[in-house]
């Protein structure tokens, strides 16, 4: 009989401990390396969604930790096990990608322990409700994250934007230890569930400190406005990393804890507005510079922080059920698109587009898939990114939300389409400019995209089931059970939908039309500058970074490496302190 | 009397273990110290932490010690330090002064040799978070224990492999 | 002069301290700044000790004491493997020596 203990802690630890086996097997013994992780990742995958049946709301697991500092807790609602179900599902596709991509390289061990490492704690984030263990397990996937994206250590690029992507989200892990230290100042425990039934035993005043802190944390976590530029930067990562890490799991734990604390913040003034606000930019500013982007993945990481722009509004507008069912949406086609893209990447060696073109008769596999990712991200009906856009635009509308923002994001689904097919486009049509040897794609690789590709057909049918576990495990959150005929009729005999599907068609027509719309590209060619300097946004970004490492570095003096100087130091300060003490006292 | 015999002894230990130039007699000298302070820690009353002090610091870390000595050998380094060594004891001496300038107000308490009967129920209960830090710390001890018992070929197989 | 048990333990928590720090300051022998850290560390255990049998709570300070016991233990294994492995790399163990291999 299954029960749901044992299955939250084999899911946590199974990834841990295959992370330290697979270091200690050594580099040497290879092929051992790439089956073992893979067992493990596996092992993960099968008791996460053995917990969809035992699943239950409220606290599973509780550690002692004894009275001077609460309770370790773990949950298995909803909203939890389905993003574990996501990380170790498409944490394992990875691994299986792998195989072929990382195939011959360099210190595997390092690579496939962090990625282990990663999927275990990116699980313990989503289902513990503890929020000081919340905070260690955030700050480990950033650590996980920044150990990948600088996995090339000999290259310069790829070392600082790891360091970027580090230094962007302690920034932002500063606003959730802010508000775990208040939680635990104002009612004793690092408890979340009990916080968020009853958060009008807080101050207001402390509510809103704690509201605002959260959102900086998952703007910084998910590359939401203004810390945006990490994530294209982070693309250094390898393929596999940047569909697992930067597209279907990391960047969504910004999502999740905005998700999760919604009903304790809804009442803060201007707190949703200003996540509506966020969301917005995020996603407009985004699909902008992906239009101009001319790096495969580049385009692809721009895309993703639109789409993350999506759940953030939708999380503003009230609409968890639609932010988390896009979020799932999300996951599987962007983990296919970056997938089917690392494929091709590893298969002609670059990743500049314009060298590309024409791939689609050599690659015909790789087409096949990136097409049906991109026919999702662009929102085009059946496909699994069509119902759960729909819902979030529709929820836009509902609730009293204002409409200018409806308006802009519905502008943002014609980018979307428009850009998708240009980078379709410009990868797989159009005339062949290389005389390179191709390498065709792995069958490891055909074995992880065939899953991912069937699913951003047909996840939308789990509305049902997905809505069930939901509204039954998430009591607070006020969710409504919505199953696949209301979905249907929800989404078709709705105006908003023929309205988007119209501006989605012109957003496709105007690709194909470019050739004669010429004067409007000529005029907007001054937005198409900004977009290209992220709109100033990367300067504030490197001077934060900058600031950072230049502190580091003229800190450096005080290192002199000899530790009878550094402890003389210490006990000239331990004087000075004392001496202070004396003239106060 | 008593505590004030083994106050003299634990200063003369440790200004032996610091002042002997032999790097084996001074690790003996820091046995003393050790076994001197959990003798102090009896007499004060905390019984079974003089008897963890005694049988761990006294006799693991000295073990450790003259193991480790053994492996890595003494050598004579010329007994010129960075720091002056007039400045050294300035310091040092200003520092224990004000500190104990901080401990003054503790005088007035005496010591109360009576046991409460908590210290099992604080150790395993209440500090649980404690417990388990120390076990990962001595998960990080056994595992240094091992590198420090790593021979030196095989110390030169990995070199091979990191220079390749 | 009256000269009281608490006099007596603060002045060797303070002696412990001080000759542990004297170490820290002149020594360049790797091992032996171990042997100063345990010193130092053995006065602040002492002290924590003391303080718990003195305010009426000896097992708060107990535990911590033993707490400590523990890290110091480890922070002594660990301290000695690295010394020893750098006197098989480097082949010394002045800290002298040692601190010119930084860039």
């Amino acid at each position: 009989m299954l029960q749901i203990e044992p299955l939250v802690l084999i899911t946590i630890l199974v990834p841990w401990f295959g992370a330290s086996v697979v270091w200690l097997i050594g580099d040497r013994y290879e092929k051992i390396q790439h089956v073992s992780a893979v067992v493990f990742s596996i092992t993960a995958a099968i008791s996460s969604i053995a917990m969809l049946w035992v699943y239950k709301s409220g606290t599973v697991l509780s550690f002692s930790m004894g009275s001077a500092y609460g309770d370790f807790t773990f949950i298995s609602d909803g909203l939890g096990l389905f993003l574990s179900i996501v990380a170790t599902v498409i944490g394992a596709l990875a691994i299986i990608f792998s195989v072929d991509y990382m195939h011959g390289s360099a210190q595997l061990g390092r690579y496939y322990s962090f990625v282990l490492f990663f999927i275990g704690a990116m699980v313990g984030l989503v289902l513990t409700s503890n929020l000081l263990l919340m905070f260690i397990f955030w700050e480990i996937t950033a650590l996980c994250s920044y150990a990948l994206i600088s996995f090339y250590n000999d290259d310069p690029k790829a070392v600082a934007g790891g360091m970027k992507a580090l230094i962007m989200t302690q920034v932002g892990g500063l606003g959730l230890l802010l508000a775990a230290a208040l939680l635990f100042a104002y009612s004793g425990s690092f408890d979340i569930n009990i916080f968020i039934s009853n958060p009008s035993l807080f101050p207001s005043n402390i509510l809103a400190i704690m509201a605002f802190g959260m959102l900086i944390a998952a703007a910084a976590k998910s590359a939401q406005f203004p810390f945006q530029t990490w994530l294209p930067d982070a693309m250094e990562a390898p393929s596999p990393i940047s569909a697992l890490i930067h597209a279907a799991t990391m960047v969504n734990a910004g999502v999740y804890l905005l998700a999760r604390f919604y009903p304790a913040f809804k009442d803060v003034p201007g707190w949703t507005m200003s996540v509506m606000i966020v969301g917005m930019l995020s996603a407009l500013m985004a699909a902008l510079m992906a239009l101009v982007a001319n790096d495969l993945k580049r385009v692809l990481a721009y895309s993703t922080v639109s789409q993350l722009g999506y759940m953030v509004y939708a999380v503003g507008a009230g609409d968890i059920l639609a932010s988390q069912f896009h979020l799932f949406s999300h996951s599987v086609f962007k983990a296919l698109l970056f997938l089917a893209a690392g494929a091709v990447i590893h298969s002609v060696g670059t990743r500049d587009m314009r060298e590309m073109g024409g791939l689609g008769k050599e690659l015909p596999f790789a087409r096949t898939v990136f097409i049906i990712g991109s026919l999702a991200l662009a929102g085009i009906p059946i496909f699994n990114g069509f119902w759960s856009k729909e819902l979030i635009l529709e929820a836009g509308l509902e609730h009293g939300n204002p409409i200018w923002i409806y308006v802009i994001m519905l502008i943002v689904t014609g980018l979307t389409a428009l850009y998708t097919t240009r980078c379709v486009w410009m990868v797989f049509y159009g005339e062949n400019k290389l005389d390179r040897h191709i390498h065709p794609v792995g069958r490891n690789m055909k074995i992880a995209l065939t899953p991912l590709a069937i699913g951003a057909f047909s996840t939308w049918i789990l509305i049902g089931p997905f809505s069930k576990m939901m509204s039954s495990s998430l009591p607070v959150h006020s969710i409504q059970e919505v199953n696949l005929s209301e979905l249907f009729n929800h989404v078709v005999f709705a105006p908003a939908t023929w309205i988007a599907l119209a501006v989605i068609a012109l957003g496709i027509m105007t690709w194909f039309g470019r050739g004669t719309l010429t004067g409007i590209r000529q005029a907007l060619k001054p937005i198409a500058g900004m977009a290209e300097a992220s709109f100033g946004f990367e300067k504030i970004n490197k001077f934060i970074v900058g600031a950072t490492q230049g502190l580091g570095e003229s800190l450096r003096i005080t290192q002199t490496g000899k530790l009878n100087w550094n402890v003389f130091y210490i006990l000239v300060t331990l004087v000075v302190v004392f001496a202070v003490l004396m003239i106060g006292a | 009397m008593w505590h004030f015999i083994i106050l003299v002894g634990i200063l003369f230990c440790s200004y032996q273990a610091v002042r002997d130039k032999r790097l084996l007699v001074s690790a003996i000298w820091l046995a003393g110290t050790s076994a001197l302070v959990s003798i102090m820690m009896y007499l004060i009353g905390a019984y079974q932490i003089a008897v963890i002090e005694l049988s761990v610091g006294a006799g693991l870390v000295t073990v450790l010690f003259v193991f480790a000595i053994n492996i890595a050998g003494d050598e004579p380094i010329p007994n010129l330090s960075f720091i002056p060594k007039w400045l050294a004891r300035i310091f040092a001496v200003m520092a224990i002064l004000l500190i104990g300038w901080q401990l003054l107000p503790l005088l007035d308490f005496p010591i109360n040799l009576n046991q409460d009967e908590g210290f099992q129920q604080l150790v395993w209960e209440n500090r649980k978070a404690d417990l388990y830090l120390q076990v990962v710390m001595i998960f990080a001890g056994v595992i240094s224990m091992l590198r420090l018992l790593t021979d030196e070929y095989q110390i030169r197989i990995l070199h091979k492999e990191v220079q390749e | 002069m009256n000269i009281s048990t608490s006099m007596i333990v603060l002045i060797a928590v303070m002696g412990l301290f001080g000759v542990g720090l004297y170490c820290l300051l002149i020594t360049r022998n790797l091992i032996r700044l171990l042997v100063g850290l345990q010193i130092m560390v053995k006065g602040a255990m002492l002290l924590l000790v003391f303080v718990g049998q003195s305010q009426g709570q000896p097992s708060l300070g107990q535990s911590m004491a033993l707490t400590v016991i523990v890290a110091d233990t480890i922070v002594a294994v660990i301290g000695l493997a690295l010394a020893v492995q750098v006197k098989r790399i480097v082949g010394t163990l002045d800290i002298a020596d040692i601190s010119k291999l930084k860039r």
